[in-house]
């Protein structure tokens, strides 16, 4: 893997943008021309060469820059990070996924040696040489789930197993589609998703919590999720949504091309060995209207799921006022012709 | 849930320790570590026997930071079908056996501001693991470990020396029994107390604590049934349209295996309730073994656990 | 973004006696006098030995005529261990003191407005008090804690849809969204997307 990692910005100066070689791996979330929810679920099994789900963590060419705005945020935001103290052990847990998957898919960028406890992680992109030892919380500058997720893109929430029921109560998360985990942390599966519509009535969550409370080992799964972005901003937090709000209100159907961008969340579900706890990794993905339409078969296909999108799932992703904006500059690639199945560029 | 990943292993070690449980060491046979467990799980462990496979449930006792070798104690089960005795008298050091990855159904609660921890005879393999995870004293806990005398007290010295006086032994044949009342009358709030021994005393310890007002929440148990020998009967596989005989001495989740269709499982023993099986047709009585299905619902017969669960009567018709 | 009918909006009901407690402590707030006087009569009724093992901490709404002669009504009705408080303060630290000498068995019982009962089960969560122990009845101001999302302010019993934050002065929109960690609702800038256009201020939480 060469990859060339850009010195990029998701914030001010917005200088974010996709190589074409990351356009063809984006992962488009609508497999039809339509969208409602649905348990997508499928088993987190290795994709196809050079995918975006080639490997359990998928590290690109905005890795570096992730990183650096995870630790801007955090710089000012301490918060954004939690963990309640019975989670001690799922953070060791989390940790150690992610260093043992980094260091065996990318061993061009990391490295990680263990004799025993004592553990030498090495992570060049970043310039990161630690020596530590495993399960000793004194031995690292941060706690671990801390520590390991500022070196690694999207957020991470950790869940506990307990009363049949899964418990938000540690967790990154700096790079969210409009929630908080400040607030949400303590929450159980269905109160964490309590805003979002429509999906309790058609049971989307019982049958999800089901699903998870009895995830295996060794058997993660996946799903796609997806929303919009106006700028290529990682941080659409509430918190900052002062910061962020009036950015909706700047989308005409002329700059709709380059302001707006189809936001999608590649999350991943594993169970966790030591704690039983379940990791649930949520990795954000941004593309511009602009980028996509230099696929022809999505610039049609995103036209035709924006225009019918419920009314509810519109005012839930906050596109109530540039919907119609984003709608009208795709409009012009649609001619009409049927799109193939599946989400491949064609 | 499927054998996609079962991991193979070869007996390393076997250890009579009482006159009825023998103690596996299991290593993986590609060497290197067996995954990381949480206190409280157990691993399936499949039986390639000549005529049949047999795939029962064990308690992981050893420390969950020991990753070179899983140990398990095996009971010789006198009403067994033959995995227990196969275990006992066929599996030698070097026998190689698969294993499908831990699954924890029995996990210490996690805010819990105190465990009281009561094993009765085997039940005690799944707590050995678990107090590993509470050696570091945060949360006070205490073990009430019952055996019918001495000689089988699995396990005894390893627990002497690692839990010193948080270890409090009864005899049966001195006349020793768990004081259930005095135990479950007067603990702090937030306690959470396990049970894993017997039926008779998972039963027991239920009734006990739900006398002294404890709300369900804070009350575990795990028992594993071993699927009960029965008359031989048929059933139908409706959606896959084949039909399976089920001999006295097989489940009819491994009757149906064997028939190559498969069931989704996890625990195997009737707790986990992930092979629930819908009943489309029953001329007969439905003969339930499991811990999952409430009262209620077996009076139904409208679904069965085929891990542990059988039938009686001239049809039965399963939605598989 | 859904602003009502979200899901971790607590729902109450009326308090019933449960008879599988060994212990029961009731907490209750000014009207929450009520509902607990009536666990406290089906009590006597069903399981009169129970009232033995009943304690009720209370706090008098001075404000609301007749409610004070609660504190005498539920010692008029059997209850071993009742004492009346002039702040909710010093009721929960009581509370907390008696949690800390509880034994299992213990039922918790809490009647008074939405912000009282979530100020209770805050310090239960503490004691892993789950939700098979508690019972929880509202009655009284529907005024919410709204907990400022930007800020972290609290502001302490709101009653309009829209509210000013104690802590950084942004207009916040109260959404049902509920943590029962920070016992408070969410409030979110209202005006973030379109400065200074904020919707009709209503008085919804009365």
């Amino acid at each position: 893997m060469n990859t060339v990692f850009k010195n990029e910005t998701f914030r001010d100066d917005f200088t974010y943008r996709n190589t074409p070689q990351a356009i063809q791996r984006f992962p488009l979330p609508f497999p039809e021309d339509s969208y409602m929810y649905s348990v997508n679920i499928e088993p987190h099994l290795p994709g196809p060469r050079g995918s975006v789900t080639e490997f359990a963590f998928d590290v690109d060419e905005h890795y570096v820059a992730e990183c650096r705005e995870r630790a801007i945020v955090l710089a000012t935001e301490p918060l954004r990070y939690q963990a309640l103290p019975h989670m001690l052990s799922s953070q060791w847990d989390c940790l150690e996924l992610i260093m043992d998957s980094l260091a065996r898919d990318y061993p061009a960028h990391f490295s990680l040696s263990k004799q025993g406890n004592r553990w030498h992680w090495v992570n060049r992109p970043l310039q990161i040489d630690q020596q530590f030892t495993f399960g000793d919380t004194s031995t690292l500058p941060r706690q671990p789930l801390d520590y390991i997720t500022r070196q690694a893109q999207g957020d991470f929430v950790v869940m506990d197993q307990r009363e049949g029921d899964l418990w938000t109560e540690a967790g990154m998360v700096t790079t969210q589609a409009d929630w908080s985990l400040d607030f949400d942390v303590g929450m159980t599966f269905k109160e964490w998703h309590g805003p979002v519509p429509l999906a309790h009535e058609l049971q989307v969550f019982d049958r999800a919590l089901k699903f998870l409370l009895n995830l295996r080992l060794g058997q993660p799964v996946r799903r796609l999720n997806w929303t919009m972005t106006v700028n290529p901003r990682l941080d659409t937090s509430p918190e900052n949504y002062p910061h962020w709000g009036t950015d909706r209100a700047s989308v005409t159907p002329q700059n709709a091309g380059d302001r707006v961008h189809l936001r999608v969340e590649l999350q991943g579900l594993w169970r966790l060995p030591r704690s039983n706890a379940i990791v649930f990794g949520i990795r954000c993905y941004l593309i511009s209207l602009r980028e996509l339409s230099t696929v022809p078969k999505w610039a049609r296909r995103v036209h035709r799921v924006l225009k019918e999108l419920h009314p509810a799932l519109v005012d839930y992703k906050g596109l109530t006022r540039y919907r119609d904006a984003a709608v009208a500059w795709l409009a012009p690639f649609d001619d009409g012709s049927p799109t193939t199945p599946g989400t491949a560029p064609e | 849930m499927n054998d996609a990943q079962t991991i193979t292993v070869q007996v390393v070690g076997i250890e009579q320790v009482t006159p009825l449980i023998k103690h596996f060491k299991l290593a993986p046979v590609a060497g290197g570590s067996l995954p990381v467990f949480s206190g409280g799980s157990h691993i399936i462990v499949v039986m390639q026997r000549t005529d049949r496979v047999h795939k029962n449930p064990y308690s992981l006792l050893s420390s969950p930071s020991q990753l070179d070798a899983y140990e398990i104690g095996v009971r010789r089960m006198e009403e067994s079908r033959g995995g227990s005795h196969f275990m006992h008298d066929a599996v030698k050091v070097g026998s190689r056996l698969e294993i499908a990855h831990p699954v924890n159904l029995f996990a210490l609660d996690k805010i819990a501001r105190k465990h009281v921890l009561i094993a009765g005879g085997i039940g005690i393999t799944p707590f050995l693991a678990q107090l590993e995870d509470l050696h570091d004293g945060s949360v006070p806990y205490e073990l009430h470990y019952s055996v019918r005398s001495a000689e089988h007290a699995a396990f005894l010295e390893r627990l002497r020396r690692r839990e010193g006086d948080k270890i409090h032994m009864y005899y049966d044949d001195a006349g020793l029994t768990i004081p259930y009342q005095e135990l479950l009358a007067a603990q702090p709030l937030g306690t959470h107390v396990y049970v894993c021994g017997p039926a008779g005393m998972i039963k027991h310890v239920i009734g006990t604590a739900q006398t002294w007002g404890w709300p369900d929440s804070h009350i575990h148990w795990e028992q594993f049934s071993a699927p009960p020998v029965g008359d031989a009967f048929e059933v139908f596989l409706a959606r896959s349209k084949v039909s399976v005989h089920v001999p006295p001495d097989q489940s009819l989740l491994e009757s149906i295996e064997a028939a190559g269709v498969e069931v989704p499982y996890l625990c195997r023993g009737g707790v986990c309730g992930f092979c629930h099986t819908k009943v489309l047709e029953l001329d007969g009585e439905l003969v339930h073994n499991d811990h999952f299905l409430s009262e209620a619902e077996k009076a139904k017969g409208k679904s069965i656990m085929p891990c542990v669960s059988r039938a009686q009567g001239k049809r039965l018709v399963l939605d598989l | 973004m859904l602003v009502t009918g979200i899901k971790s909006k607590p729902v109450y009901a009326p308090l019933q006696v449960d008879t599988r407690g060994r212990y029961h402590l009731m907490l209750g707030m000014g009207v929450g006098g009520a509902p607990l006087l009536r666990v406290i009569t089906d009590m006597r009724a069903i399981a009169a030995q129970s009232l033995l093992s009943t304690r009720v901490l209370f706090l008098p709404d001075s404000a609301a005529t007749g409610v004070a002669a609660h504190a005498v009504q539920f010692e008029t009705a059997g209850v071993a261990d009742v004492q009346a408080f002039s702040g909710t303060p010093q009721l929960l630290d009581r509370f907390r003191t008696l949690l800390s000498q509880s034994l299992m068995g213990t039922r918790l019982y809490v009647a008074g407005p939405e912000s009282f009962i979530g100020l209770a089960m805050k310090i239960a969560l503490e004691f892993n008090l789950n939700k098979d122990e508690i019972r929880a009845e509202e009655c009284g101001t529907l005024a919410r804690r709204v907990y400022c999302i930007h800020c972290r302010a609290t502001t302490e019993n709101v009653r309009t849809n829209i509210v000013r934050c104690v802590g950084c002065d942004r207009w916040l929109l109260v959404r049902d969204h509920y943590s029962r960690r920070l016992a408070a609702y969410m409030g979110v800038m209202a005006d973030a997307e379109a400065p200074g256009e904020l919707p009709p201020i209503k008085e919804v939480f009365l």
